[in-house]
């Protein structure tokens, strides 16, 4: 396989609707398979969400790491990602969620340690021009003086390889810790101290609306790498769809970890 | 029975399982941890289920390091910081 650099590929965009948070987990299997499979360009995609979810990673054990009773009572799903890492907490707007689909060929040779940093490096771009110096922290997060900013996860499969990043934005770190059953050590890992309200970086580092900062995101990644405006196909959401039921909503892939 | 091991420089590494005469039953490993392909990891727990509770965090590395084909691909995580969670799972330590 000969490395392939971002300017040889023709980068599309998707920024379209919010989805459900299963819909946004099978999206990113059937879009990893078909940027594998020649069917789509390279792709990045930003999410938006219509309903507050939690997405654990693929290796983590849902009871250690969900309280499902108050997941339950803040009507928070919680979900299962095809990559490994930590938990997410979600709520419309409180985080930034983006996903890099791309050709094995780009990070080909690469040791793991390198092709995170090498897959955000216009993101590291782009919060230099909003003001924040932000860095890559081994294995898997960006960080900044200010804590951390964003979390990693990839996953190789089919010939591709999806990169994925949540921001936080603007999370209100109570509601978080009621369902997430996290450390107070993790939660100073995720840039705060235990007795903050809220892990905000991005708004109270930007001091931007979280629209602004995904199109100033945008706009670098346009600029560094080229992207065209591009959507979901009819025939990828149905198989998004498909996958959904079949797999992502079903008991036995989000408790495949007990 | 539910032990812990953060890998230095990685991620954590989770054993929950029981002990029945002397041997190591449900054992399930779990955690923030990079792992492909992503059927590694019941393979790991497959392996070691029914190994001696007395067994060497060396031996269990072993029996981690075997379980999966050698072209799995771990981050964070390696077959001695399994061994260490399953060795703190059974000995009650904590993470420390």
């Amino acid at each position: 396989m000969t490395r392939t650099s971002w300017r040889d590929h023709d980068w599309q965009l998707i920024h379209t609707d919010a989805q459900m948070p299963v819909q946004h987990m099978a999206l990113d299997a059937v879009l990893t398979d078909e940027v594998g499979a020649g069917r789509r360009k390279p792709t990045l995609r930003i999410w938006e969400w219509a309903a507050p979810a939690v997405v654990i990673g693929r290796f983590q054990s849902l009871r250690n790491e969900v309280d499902a009773e108050a997941a339950q009572r803040h009507g928070i799903e919680v979900v299962r990602r095809i990559s490994g890492g930590g938990a997410m907490f979600i709520e419309p707007g409180n985080t930034i969620t983006y996903s890099i689909y791309a050709p094995l060929s780009l990070i080909d040779g690469l040791p793991f340690s390198e092709a995170y940093a090498y897959m955000d490096e216009w993101v590291l771009a782009a919060l230099g021009e909003l003001g924040i110096e932000a860095w890559y922290q081994p294995l898997n997060d960006i960080t900044s003086a200010g804590g951390k900013i964003a979390g990693a996860a990839q996953v190789r499969r089919s010939g591709a390889v999806l990169h994925h990043v949540t921001m936080a934005y603007d999370i209100d770190a109570a509601k978080m810790v009621d369902v997430l059953r996290i450390g107070r050590e993790k939660l100073s890992d995720k840039g705060t101290k235990s007795a903050a309200k809220r892990v905000d970086p991005l708004r109270s580092q930007t001091g931007l609306p979280r629209a602004s900062v995904i199109e100033a995101m945008i706009s670098t990644f346009r600029r560094l790498h080229g992207l065209h405006d591009d959507a979901l196909r009819p025939q990828e959401v149905a198989d998004a769809e498909s996958l959904g039921l079949a797999k992502f909503s079903t008991p036995a892939w989000t408790a495949d970890v007990p | 029975m539910h032990g812990e091991y953060k890998m230095p420089g990685g991620k954590l590494a989770v054993i929950d399982l029981e002990i029945r005469g002397d041997r190591l039953v449900d054992v399930r490993l779990s955690g923030d941890f990079f792992l492909e392909p992503d059927n590694a990891l019941h393979m790991i727990d497959a392996a070691l289920e029914g190994q001696p509770a007395a067994l060497s965090p060396p031996a269990i590395a072993g029996v981690v390091a075997a379980a999966v084909p050698a072209t799995t691909m771990m981050y964070g995580i390696s077959p001695d910081a399994v061994a260490m969670a399953v060795h703190r799972a059974v000995h009650g330590e904590q993470d420390a």
